[in-house]
Protein backbone atom coordinates (compact mmCIF):
# COMPACT_ATOMS: atom_id res chain seq x y z
CA UNK A 1 0.00 0.00 0.00
CA UNK A 2 1.17 3.29 -1.01
CA UNK A 3 1.99 5.13 2.15
CA UNK A 4 2.42 9.40 2.65
CA UNK A 5 4.23 11.22 4.89
CA UNK A 6 1.85 14.55 5.93
CA UNK A 7 2.93 17.56 7.14
CA UNK A 8 1.46 20.51 8.98
CA UNK A 9 2.42 23.39 10.80
CA UNK A 10 0.79 26.50 11.49
CA UNK A 11 -0.33 29.30 14.78
CA UNK A 12 -1.23 27.11 17.22
CA UNK A 13 -5.09 26.99 18.34
CA UNK A 14 -7.64 24.14 20.03
CA UNK A 15 -8.88 21.74 17.14
CA UNK A 16 -6.38 21.61 14.57
CA UNK A 17 -5.76 18.01 15.30
CA UNK A 18 -9.69 17.52 14.56
CA UNK A 19 -10.28 19.63 11.51
CA UNK A 20 -6.68 17.57 10.25
CA UNK A 21 -7.87 13.89 11.54
CA UNK A 22 -11.65 14.61 9.92
CA UNK A 23 -10.43 15.51 6.72
CA UNK A 24 -7.93 12.16 7.12
CA UNK A 25 -11.12 9.95 8.28
CA UNK A 26 -13.26 10.83 5.42
CA UNK A 27 -11.00 9.98 2.90
CA UNK A 28 -10.38 6.74 4.41
CA UNK A 29 -6.87 7.07 5.18
CA UNK A 30 -4.99 5.57 8.28
CA UNK A 31 -2.96 6.85 10.47
CA UNK A 32 0.19 5.01 11.20
CA UNK A 33 3.03 6.45 12.97
CA UNK A 34 2.66 10.44 13.79
CA UNK A 35 4.01 13.02 16.27
CA UNK A 36 2.77 16.26 16.72
CA UNK A 37 4.31 19.30 18.90
CA UNK A 38 4.09 22.84 19.97
CA UNK A 39 7.13 24.52 18.87
CA UNK A 40 7.22 28.08 19.58
CA UNK A 41 3.32 29.46 18.75
CA UNK A 42 3.29 27.00 16.40
CA UNK A 43 1.35 23.90 16.10
CA UNK A 44 3.08 20.91 13.78
CA UNK A 45 2.07 17.56 13.26
CA UNK A 46 4.23 14.80 11.23
CA UNK A 47 2.19 11.77 10.63
CA UNK A 48 2.67 8.65 8.01
CA UNK A 49 -0.50 7.70 6.09
CA UNK A 50 -1.97 5.23 3.65
CA UNK A 51 -5.22 4.49 2.07
CA UNK A 52 -5.90 1.29 0.25
CA UNK A 53 -7.56 3.30 -2.71
CA UNK A 54 -5.02 5.85 -2.86
CA UNK A 55 -1.98 6.07 -4.61
CA UNK A 56 -0.83 9.37 -5.74
CA UNK A 57 -0.79 12.44 -3.87
CA UNK A 58 -2.66 14.36 -6.30
CA UNK A 59 -5.86 11.79 -5.29
CA UNK A 60 -6.48 13.75 -2.62
CA UNK A 61 -3.95 16.98 -1.96
CA UNK A 62 -6.98 19.03 -2.67
CA UNK A 63 -8.72 18.10 0.27
CA UNK A 64 -6.56 20.13 2.65
CA UNK A 65 -7.97 23.06 0.86
CA UNK A 66 -9.27 24.08 3.96
CA UNK A 67 -6.26 23.73 6.04
CA UNK A 68 -4.72 25.56 4.17
CA UNK A 69 -7.21 28.13 4.17
CA UNK A 70 -7.09 28.54 7.88
CA UNK A 71 -3.86 29.12 7.77
CA UNK A 72 -2.44 25.46 8.23
CA UNK A 73 0.43 24.80 5.70
CA UNK A 74 0.37 21.08 4.21
CA UNK A 75 3.15 19.63 2.99
CA UNK A 76 2.43 15.82 1.30
CA UNK A 77 5.46 13.66 0.62
CA UNK A 78 5.30 10.24 -1.28
CA UNK A 79 6.58 7.81 0.41
CA UNK A 80 8.92 4.49 -1.72
CA UNK A 81 8.03 1.52 -0.93
CA UNK A 82 8.81 0.15 2.83
CA UNK A 83 9.53 3.64 3.61
CA UNK A 84 6.96 3.19 6.17
CA UNK A 85 8.47 0.51 8.21
CA UNK A 86 11.33 1.45 10.78
CA UNK A 87 14.14 -0.55 10.11
CA UNK A 88 16.04 -2.45 12.56
CA UNK A 89 18.36 -0.44 14.81
CA UNK A 90 20.40 -1.97 17.10
CA UNK A 91 22.87 -0.29 19.22
CA UNK A 92 22.71 1.27 22.98
CA UNK A 93 20.44 4.10 23.08
CA UNK A 94 21.57 6.87 24.85
CA UNK A 95 20.36 10.53 26.15
CA UNK A 96 22.53 13.43 25.52
CA UNK A 97 21.74 17.55 27.22
CA UNK A 98 23.30 19.74 25.73
CA UNK A 99 22.78 23.53 27.66
CA UNK A 100 24.51 26.74 27.82
CA UNK A 101 24.65 30.03 26.75
CA UNK A 102 23.01 31.01 23.06
CA UNK A 103 25.29 30.99 20.51
CA UNK A 104 25.25 29.79 16.79
CA UNK A 105 26.38 26.68 16.09
CA UNK A 106 25.22 24.68 19.13
CA UNK A 107 23.09 22.27 17.03
CA UNK A 108 25.46 22.00 14.49
CA UNK A 109 28.77 21.66 16.31
CA UNK A 110 27.49 18.74 18.24
CA UNK A 111 25.12 16.63 15.44
CA UNK A 112 28.31 16.43 13.70
CA UNK A 113 30.84 15.21 15.59
CA UNK A 114 27.44 12.66 15.87
CA UNK A 115 27.12 11.90 12.15
CA UNK A 116 30.86 11.88 11.99
CA UNK A 117 31.06 9.29 14.26
CA UNK A 118 28.34 7.21 12.59
CA UNK A 119 25.91 8.02 16.15
CA UNK A 120 22.18 8.26 14.63
CA UNK A 121 20.03 10.72 16.51
CA UNK A 122 16.46 9.45 17.20
CA UNK A 123 15.06 12.17 18.56
CA UNK A 124 16.19 15.67 19.05
CA UNK A 125 14.62 18.61 21.01
CA UNK A 126 15.73 21.87 21.27
CA UNK A 127 14.59 25.06 23.08
CA UNK A 128 15.64 28.51 24.27
CA UNK A 129 14.89 29.61 27.27
CA UNK A 130 15.43 31.72 30.17
CA UNK A 131 15.08 35.97 29.67
CA UNK A 132 16.05 37.99 27.01
CA UNK A 133 19.05 39.73 27.97
CA UNK A 134 20.28 35.68 28.89
CA UNK A 135 18.76 33.19 26.83
CA UNK A 136 20.34 29.41 27.90
CA UNK A 137 19.94 27.08 24.83
CA UNK A 138 18.65 23.48 25.56
CA UNK A 139 19.12 20.66 23.67
CA UNK A 140 17.96 16.78 24.31
CA UNK A 141 19.50 14.35 22.13
CA UNK A 142 18.53 11.18 22.17
CA UNK A 143 20.77 8.98 19.87
CA UNK A 144 22.07 4.94 19.63
CA UNK A 145 25.71 4.62 19.52
CA UNK A 146 26.57 1.95 17.33
CA UNK A 147 28.47 -1.41 18.40
CA UNK A 148 31.85 -0.56 19.51
CA UNK A 149 31.12 2.82 20.53
CA UNK A 150 30.65 3.29 24.08
CA UNK A 151 29.21 6.35 26.42
CA UNK A 152 32.77 6.61 27.78
CA UNK A 153 34.89 7.43 24.79
CA UNK A 154 31.90 10.15 23.50
CA UNK A 155 32.93 12.06 26.81
CA UNK A 156 36.06 12.21 25.96
CA UNK A 157 35.73 14.24 22.49
CA UNK A 158 32.46 16.00 24.07
CA UNK A 159 35.14 17.69 26.68
CA UNK A 160 36.72 19.03 24.02
CA UNK A 161 33.33 20.29 22.78
CA UNK A 162 32.33 21.24 25.72
CA UNK A 163 36.07 23.83 26.17
CA UNK A 164 34.97 25.12 22.65
CA UNK A 165 31.61 26.00 22.75
CA UNK A 166 31.15 26.47 26.19
CA UNK A 167 28.27 24.85 27.17
CA UNK A 168 27.44 22.15 29.33
CA UNK A 169 26.93 18.15 27.87
CA UNK A 170 26.03 15.12 29.50
CA UNK A 171 25.53 11.82 28.23
CA UNK A 172 23.95 8.49 30.07
CA UNK A 173 22.94 5.08 28.55
CA UNK A 174 18.72 5.15 28.20
CA UNK A 175 18.28 1.52 28.72
CA UNK A 176 14.56 0.98 28.04
CA UNK A 177 13.68 -1.96 30.51
CA UNK A 178 12.11 -5.25 28.50
CA UNK A 179 10.02 -6.56 31.11
CA UNK B 1 7.20 -26.99 32.95
CA UNK B 2 6.92 -25.46 29.63
CA UNK B 3 7.89 -22.46 27.62
CA UNK B 4 4.29 -20.54 27.39
CA UNK B 5 3.11 -18.19 24.78
CA UNK B 6 3.48 -14.95 25.59
CA UNK B 7 0.36 -13.59 25.39
CA UNK B 8 0.12 -10.27 23.46
CA UNK B 9 -2.43 -6.87 23.95
CA UNK B 10 -5.39 -6.91 23.05
CA UNK B 11 -5.60 -10.06 24.30
CA UNK B 12 -8.25 -9.37 27.15
CA UNK B 13 -6.45 -11.65 29.81
CA UNK B 14 -3.93 -9.28 30.04
CA UNK B 15 -6.86 -6.26 31.05
CA UNK B 16 -8.37 -8.52 33.71
CA UNK B 17 -7.69 -8.60 37.78
CA UNK B 18 -6.32 -11.43 38.63
CA UNK B 19 -7.95 -13.74 41.72
CA UNK B 20 -5.98 -14.17 44.74
CA UNK B 21 -4.36 -17.82 44.98
CA UNK B 22 -6.02 -19.49 48.28
CA UNK B 23 -3.63 -22.36 48.09
CA UNK B 24 -0.19 -23.33 46.74
CA UNK B 25 -1.17 -26.42 45.27
CA UNK B 26 0.72 -28.25 42.06
CA UNK B 27 -1.23 -26.51 39.77
CA UNK B 28 0.36 -23.24 41.46
CA UNK B 29 3.49 -24.77 41.29
CA UNK B 30 3.67 -25.54 37.62
CA UNK B 31 2.88 -22.17 37.34
CA UNK B 32 5.16 -20.68 38.57
CA UNK B 33 7.96 -23.40 36.83
CA UNK B 34 6.36 -22.31 33.80
CA UNK B 35 6.42 -18.70 34.35
CA UNK B 36 9.98 -19.05 35.32
CA UNK B 37 10.42 -21.38 31.78
CA UNK B 38 8.85 -18.43 29.66
CA UNK B 39 10.69 -15.44 31.51
CA UNK B 40 13.93 -17.80 30.70
CA UNK B 41 13.08 -18.81 27.14
CA UNK B 42 12.35 -15.07 25.94
CA UNK B 43 16.04 -14.06 26.04
CA UNK B 44 15.31 -10.12 27.09
CA UNK B 45 12.97 -10.92 30.15
CA UNK B 46 13.84 -10.03 33.45
CA UNK B 47 10.48 -11.11 34.68
CA UNK B 48 7.10 -11.99 33.78
CA UNK B 49 3.55 -12.37 35.41
CA UNK B 50 1.00 -15.28 34.93
CA UNK B 51 -1.66 -13.39 32.99
CA UNK B 52 1.34 -13.08 29.98
CA UNK B 53 0.82 -16.66 29.86
CA UNK B 54 -3.18 -16.59 30.32
CA UNK B 55 -3.86 -17.86 33.72
CA UNK B 56 -5.66 -15.03 35.88
CA UNK B 57 -3.85 -15.89 39.24
CA UNK B 58 -1.94 -13.47 41.02
CA UNK B 59 1.18 -14.63 40.19
CA UNK B 60 4.55 -13.27 38.87
CA UNK B 61 8.43 -13.90 38.40
CA UNK B 62 11.23 -11.66 38.33
CA UNK B 63 15.00 -12.24 37.87
CA UNK B 64 17.46 -9.23 37.01
CA UNK B 65 20.14 -11.14 38.05
CA UNK B 66 20.73 -12.06 34.71
CA UNK B 67 20.59 -8.70 33.00
CA UNK B 68 23.22 -6.37 32.23
CA UNK B 69 22.11 -3.33 34.00
CA UNK B 70 20.38 -5.37 37.03
CA UNK B 71 23.41 -7.24 38.32
CA UNK B 72 25.39 -4.43 38.81
CA UNK B 73 22.95 -3.50 41.50
CA UNK B 74 21.70 -4.93 45.06
CA UNK B 75 19.09 -8.14 44.14
CA UNK B 76 17.21 -10.94 45.18
CA UNK B 77 18.00 -12.99 42.20
CA UNK B 78 14.96 -14.64 41.36
CA UNK B 79 11.78 -14.30 42.99
CA UNK B 80 9.20 -16.37 42.93
CA UNK B 81 5.71 -14.64 43.64
CA UNK B 82 2.57 -15.54 44.60
CA UNK B 83 -0.16 -12.63 46.08
CA UNK B 84 2.81 -10.27 45.84
CA UNK B 85 1.43 -6.98 47.52
CA UNK B 86 3.42 -3.62 47.82
CA UNK B 87 3.31 -2.36 51.68
CA UNK B 88 5.67 0.83 50.83
CA UNK B 89 7.10 2.47 48.69
CA UNK B 90 9.45 5.54 48.36
CA UNK B 91 10.96 7.90 46.42
CA UNK B 92 10.66 8.51 42.50
CA UNK B 93 12.48 7.35 39.33
CA UNK B 94 11.63 7.45 35.91
CA UNK B 95 12.34 4.80 33.44
CA UNK B 96 11.64 3.88 29.93
CA UNK B 97 9.99 0.67 30.22
CA UNK B 98 9.21 -1.91 27.45
CA UNK B 99 7.04 -4.62 27.72
CA UNK B 100 6.80 -8.34 25.83
CA UNK B 101 3.00 -8.03 25.67
CA UNK B 102 3.14 -4.30 24.18
CA UNK B 103 6.08 -5.01 21.21
CA UNK B 104 7.99 -2.40 19.82
CA UNK B 105 6.32 0.54 21.94
CA UNK B 106 8.40 1.95 24.63
CA UNK B 107 7.70 4.82 27.24
CA UNK B 108 8.72 6.41 30.23
CA UNK B 109 6.91 5.53 33.41
CA UNK B 110 7.39 6.83 36.79
CA UNK B 111 7.96 4.16 39.66
CA UNK B 112 8.70 4.42 43.33
CA UNK B 113 12.82 4.02 43.73
CA UNK B 114 12.47 1.78 46.76
CA UNK B 115 9.26 -0.67 47.81
CA UNK B 116 8.53 -3.36 50.31
CA UNK B 117 7.04 -6.31 49.44
CA UNK B 118 5.34 -9.10 50.44
CA UNK B 119 4.36 -12.53 49.01
CA UNK B 120 4.11 -16.19 49.31
CA UNK B 121 7.15 -17.91 47.55
CA UNK B 122 7.16 -21.14 46.03
CA UNK B 123 6.80 -23.24 48.87
CA UNK B 124 4.08 -21.09 50.88
CA UNK B 125 6.27 -19.31 53.02
CA UNK B 126 5.40 -15.25 53.56
CA UNK B 127 8.53 -13.18 52.45
CA UNK B 128 8.83 -9.33 53.10
CA UNK B 129 11.46 -8.15 51.20
CA UNK B 130 12.71 -4.98 50.08
CA UNK B 131 13.79 -3.96 46.90
CA UNK B 132 14.86 -0.81 45.25
CA UNK B 133 16.49 0.42 41.54
CA UNK B 134 16.15 -2.25 38.26
CA UNK B 135 14.75 -4.49 40.52
CA UNK B 136 12.04 -2.72 42.32
CA UNK B 137 11.04 -1.67 38.74
CA UNK B 138 10.57 -4.94 37.36
CA UNK B 139 8.55 -6.15 40.38
CA UNK B 140 6.06 -2.82 40.09
CA UNK B 141 6.06 -3.82 36.66
CA UNK B 142 4.86 -7.29 37.01
CA UNK B 143 2.51 -6.26 39.70
CA UNK B 144 0.89 -3.93 37.37
CA UNK B 145 0.11 -6.82 35.19
CA UNK B 146 -1.95 -8.79 38.05
CA UNK B 147 -4.60 -5.68 38.57
CA UNK B 148 -4.44 -5.60 34.68
CA UNK B 149 -2.09 -2.58 34.28
CA UNK B 150 0.01 -2.52 31.16
CA UNK B 151 3.14 0.00 31.22
CA UNK B 152 0.87 2.20 28.46
CA UNK B 153 -1.52 3.15 31.30
CA UNK B 154 1.56 4.77 33.48
CA UNK B 155 3.22 6.43 31.06
CA UNK B 156 4.42 9.78 32.72
CA UNK B 157 5.91 11.52 29.22
CA UNK B 158 6.72 12.12 25.89
CA UNK B 159 9.98 11.01 24.75
CA UNK B 160 11.28 14.44 26.74
CA UNK B 161 9.11 16.31 29.54
CA UNK B 162 11.62 18.81 30.08
CA UNK B 163 10.16 20.89 27.52
CA UNK B 164 6.40 21.12 28.74
CA UNK B 165 6.48 22.00 32.26
CA UNK B 166 6.06 25.78 32.04
CA UNK B 167 5.43 27.40 28.78
CA UNK B 168 6.89 31.14 28.68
Amino acid sequence: MQHFALTIIGRDRPGIVSQVAEILYRLGFNIADSSSSILGGQFSMILLISNPAISSKEEFSDAFTPLEESNLSVFIRTLKPGGEVRPEMAGELCMISVYGADKPGIVYQVSKELGDRKINITDLNTKLIGDESRPVYVMMIEALLPAGVGIEEIEGWMTELKKKLQVDISIRSLIAMEL
Amino acid sequence: MAVKEVLLYPDPRLKEICSKIEQIDATVDSLLQDLVDTMVAAGHSVGIAAPQIGDTRRAAVVDVAKSKLGKKQKNHGLLQMVNPEILEKAGDQVVREGCMSVPDYTGNVNRAERIVIQFLNREGQLQVIRAEGFEAIAIQHELDHLDGHLFLDRISSLKTDLFRRKQK
